[in-house]
């Protein structure tokens, strides 16, 4: 659950924080259609409720908890004369107690976010999600993504889910924009001012980052800078950060399996040439070397976002970290930030966009009490004015238009001088006939994608997320991204460079789902894990080489005493199957 | 919970049985009264709810239980657990090292039982009033932190940027920061004067109010027998707090398994986890934490086989030792 969550949050991340890099082109069209881009067409649903009802929302991705606020709940309110009181386990914490208490009780809420797989299956055997069959004629949006659908339905027959992330794209293009999810970030500009040093392999940065270091002990704020911050809120079958530079090889965790994208390789975690043993030698080297962090044991991702925040951290696993935390517009007009480094070998694992929807649904609870109108705000969620709107939590698209956007003169979107306050300057407060409050506090809770923003509105012709818009990639050109463009073969987005240099590996997007465990495997499992993500820690902040060696035999002899074999074993055989899939999905959309 | 049903249950007992007596040489043996029986009633309803009922949860483990598919819905696996338990070495080893934390932590507890006599005597010699409730109220407060803020404090402290840290660095005194938290080192001890900062107030107030009842007859004429304040302490105070200590010794051993889990889930982590997971603990976290419900059943009934286990053994030496069973 946690891990699946994480990916996620991976991905809708990465696609959100892609406008992060500034002087790219656009890669939308130029169609002219300026209509409005309220066509939600609500077909046969009534256009208005007469009662007044609030649903409980379990939103398996939400990081707010309580009714919604803001924008959105008025959105929601004039078109549904609904509320929605968001249930966040996230927020609750404790892993999957609040799911399992509400489960056993036999009702889970009106409107779930969820994992399909494991999770959906056993709710719509246990009764708790009711079918929409009835409804889901009059579901016009929904109805656009049917090949999704139906491949998420098929088993059950009825109609219990809705997928998520869904889009028009080819399952082989990425599915993330201008940045990729994975990638070694770097202060750019401290990099620049080594001259550039050639990068061959990733173990080549340790002497790069250590130098940045020396020349500049502290960051903006006068504490300590380091090379590698890590923490551990993620770690799920393994230690997060570690499995990370392993991506940055074509490679992706399934289970205790490191799988490439291209089906060429896999690797068990814990053998001792695996790419995983590598990061945590990297960060044991690093260590050594005075680059770790030493808070990194005891930090959560906020403290860690906000040391990048006042620049203490160097090197970054990911755009939508670093970037988001530090190229701020100041920053950047510095010439300050964090750019890619162009590390020669590198092959960086791309997510496919996901042909058949991404791995949560919506599915509404079959206690709801007014399954018609829930159905209805389900399918706004997949109309235009719905994906500009819903999936703005981390600013991925570009909000209500007439708001934050609208279109220009010239016949294309641009965010107005209120969404260049919220995107660019840092937050602004909603006016009062939009909800008000503050914009932020206002996004939409559910922190689900429905439509993906690099999808393209029909109605403008360009994707839901500004960060495509011409508009903005001229407002949003820098000294820091033109320095970086200019050492990069004038490449014009991260995605850009890693594609024309061919060092971008994409996953054909096959809305694989990994079977369910057998009972035996996932208690295995979980034990198991717990060891991994012990030893794993110890081994990086191992005192001495012979202490990393003798940790790393402690560990593998452990997790085999365990039954590390039987677990690896299914891993290897769910690998082999997503690979299949990978295949019959590209070859089905060719 | 467990300790007071025990003494509601005596207490019903004495009251049946003197209810009993007068009754039976009135009315003879074959007519019974129904009083005393609805006397007890209410302790018999409590103890049943609380101590029998939740045995019905045991059969959780033998299912793979599954919280949206319910018992019914769940596959039944028989012994599935417990084999797998005892499958392999490495598992008996997790085990064996969890119930190793257990005790030592748990004994280290019993061992530190008697600070709050020695703190309850030494309190009570103070003769300055306002500085006696001070000292009582400042060291009762800690009770009633909850062990996440006292993590907090422990976290400002003692963290690589914490405050200790930083005074030791500033003063020359370290160049690298000592890790207090994220160590394997010292962890039983540590969590012991957690718990010991923590009870110290809270478990003096019991001898406090022991010694109020001490007959001040005894002091008197101790001192009229000119015995000085070491001697009063010495052989009034504390002989005379002894059955008290000996009662709370007793319980503490009867709860040796049950050292909690919230001080050592909060202050858990990667480095310290081999020392740190108890019982509790284990059973939390592969139950919740790791989602494995049935098989964290399995090994809550661990706990219970070894109390009985332990009852057993302490009852048969009571029996040996005194003639007399407790149970």
């Amino acid at each position: 659950m946690k891990l699946t969550r994480t990916t996620a949050a991976f991905a809708v991340a990465a696609v959100v924080t892609a406008g992060a890099l500034a002087s790219c082109s656009s890669g939308g069209g130029s169609e002219e259609t300026p209509t409005s881009a309220t066509g939600s067409e609500t077909g046969a649903f009534p256009t208005s409720w007469d009662e007044e009802i609030t649903i409980d929302v379990f939103a398996g991705l939400a990081n707010y908890m309580g009714m919604q606020q803001g924008w959105f709940a008025k959105i929601v309110k004039d078109k549904f004369n609904m509320n929605l009181n968001i249930i966040a386990p996230n927020v609750a914490g404790g892993g999957d107690t609040l799911y399992n208490t509400r489960v056993a009780a036999g009702e889970l809420g009106d409107l779930i976010v969820t994992d399909k797989g494991q999770k959906l299956d056993e709710l719509i055997q246990g009764g708790l999600v009711g079918d929409m069959s009835e409804y889901y004629p009059l579901m016009e949006n929904v109805g656009q993504f049917d090949t999704a659908m139906d491949n998420l339905n098929a088993e059950s027959g009825g109609v219990y889910a809705f997928p998520t992330s869904v889009s028009h794209l080819m399952p082989t293009d990425a599915s993330e924009g201008l940045n990729p999810t994975f990638g070694p970030f770097i202060r750019w500009d401290y990099y620049a001012e080594q001259g550039y040093p050639s990068l061959d392999t990733l173990e080549d940065l340790l002497p790069v980052l250590k130098q940045m270091q020396e020349d500049h002990p502290t960051g903006d704020n006068g504490q300590p800078t380091y090379g590698f911050s890590l923490f551990k809120d993620w770690d799920g079958n393994m230690m997060v950060t570690a499995k990370q530079p392993a991506c940055f090889y074509g490679y992706d965790e399934i289970g205790f399996v490191l799988a490439k994208a291209d089906g060429s390789d896999y690797q068990s975690i814990l053998d001792s040439d695996s790419e995983y043993v590598r990061s945590l030698r990297l960060y044991f080297d690093a260590n050594q070397m005075g680059l770790v962090d030493p808070e990194s044991t005891t930090q959560n991702y906020d403290t860690l976002y906000s040391k990048f925040q006042n620049g203490q951290v160097l090197f970054a696993w990911w755009p939508w970290l670093a970037q988001t935390a530090y190229n701020t517009e100041d920053n950047m007009a510095a010439g300050k930030g964090f750019e890619i480094a162009p590390v020669d070998d590198m092959e960086v694992f791309s997510y496919g966009a996901e042909a058949y929807g991404g791995k949560q649904v919506f599915a509404i609870g079959s206690k709801a009490e007014d399954p018609e109108r829930i159905a209805a705000f389900v399918d706004w969620l997949y109309s235009p004015e719905g994906a500009y709107a819903n999936s703005a939590q981390t600013l991925g698209s570009a909000g209500p238009q007439g708001l934050t956007w609208d279109i220009n003169d010239a016949g294309e979107p641009e965010l107005t001088e209120f969404g260049n306050e919220v995107f660019l300057g840092g937050g602004a407060t909603t006016p009062e006939e939009w909800g008000g409050g503050d914009y932020l506090d206002g996004v939409s809770a559910l922190n689900t994608i429905s439509v993906l923003p690099i999808d393209v509105d029909p109605n403008t012709g360009f994707p839901y997320s500004y960060t495509f818009w011409p508009s903005y990639q001229e407002a949003t050109a820098t000294p820091l991204s033109e320095d970086w463009s200019a050492n990069m073969g004038d490449a014009t987005s991260t995605m850009d460079y890693l594609s024309t240099n061919d060092k971008l590996l994409v996953a054909p997007g096959a809305s694989f789902t990994i079977p369910t465990d057998s009972s035996e495997v996932e208690t295995l499992r979980n034990q198991i894990k717990a060891i991994v993500i012990q030893y794993s820690w110890q081994m990086v902040f191992a005192s001495d080489e012979a202490q990393f060696e003798s940790l790393l035999k402690e560990l593998q002899d452990t997790a085999n005493g365990l039954g590390y074999e039987k677990v690896l074993e299914t891993d290897m055989a769910n690998a082999e199957m997503q690979n299949d899939a990978r295949v019959a999905v590209t070859a089905a959309f060719q | 919970m467990t300790s007071s049903m025990i003494l509601a249950e005596t207490t019903a007992e004495q009251i049946e049985e003197r209810g009993k007596k007068p009754k039976r040489g009135e009315r003879g043996p074959g007519k019974k009264s129904f009083t005393p029986f609805f006397l007890i009633l209410p302790f018999l309803i409590l103890s049943f709810v609380f101590a029998y009922l939740p045995l019905f949860g045991w059969v959780y483990s033998l299912y793979d239980y599954k919280p949206a598919l319910g018992l019914s819905g769940s596959e039944f696996v028989g012994l599935q657990w417990f084999r797998l338990l005892v499958s392999s070495p490495t598992q008996l080893a997790q085990i064996g090292q969890v119930l190793v934390n257990t005790l030592a932590i748990s004994f280290l507890g019993i061992a530190t039982s008697i600070l709050p006599l020695g703190f309850a005597v030494l309190l009570n010699e103070i003769r300055a009033k306002w500085f006696k409730n001070a000292v009582q109220t400042l060291t009762t407060l800690p009770n009633f932190i909850s062990w996440v803020l006292v993590y907090m404090i422990a976290f400002s402290l003692f963290s690589t940027s914490g405050l200790v840290n930083d005074i030791l660095m500033d003063g020359g005194l370290i160049t690298a920061p000592i890790k207090f938290l994220d160590t394997d080192q010292h962890v039983w001890l540590t969590m012991t004067l957690w718990s010991v900062w923590k009870g110290l107030g809270w478990g003096a107030i019991i001898y406090l109010a022991a010694i109020s009842g001490i007959d001040p007859s005894l002091y008197e004429s101790a001192r009229m027998d000119g015995a000085g304040r070491w001697q009063t302490i010495r052989y009034i105070t504390i002989p005379q707090l002894m059955p008290t200590y000996l009662v709370l010794l007793l319980l503490s051993v009867a709860n040796i398994l049950n050292n909690g889990m919230e001080q050592y889930y909060v202050f858990q982590n990667a480095f310290n986890q081999k020392y740190i997971q108890v019982l509790d603990l284990y059973v939390y976290n592969i139950g919740m934490t790791g989602n494995s419900l049935s098989m964290a059943t399995a090994i809550g009934m661990l706990k219970s086989l070894i109390s009985v286990a332990l009852l057993l053994t302490v009852n048969w030496i009571a029996k040996r030792v005194r003639g007399e069973s407790l149970v």
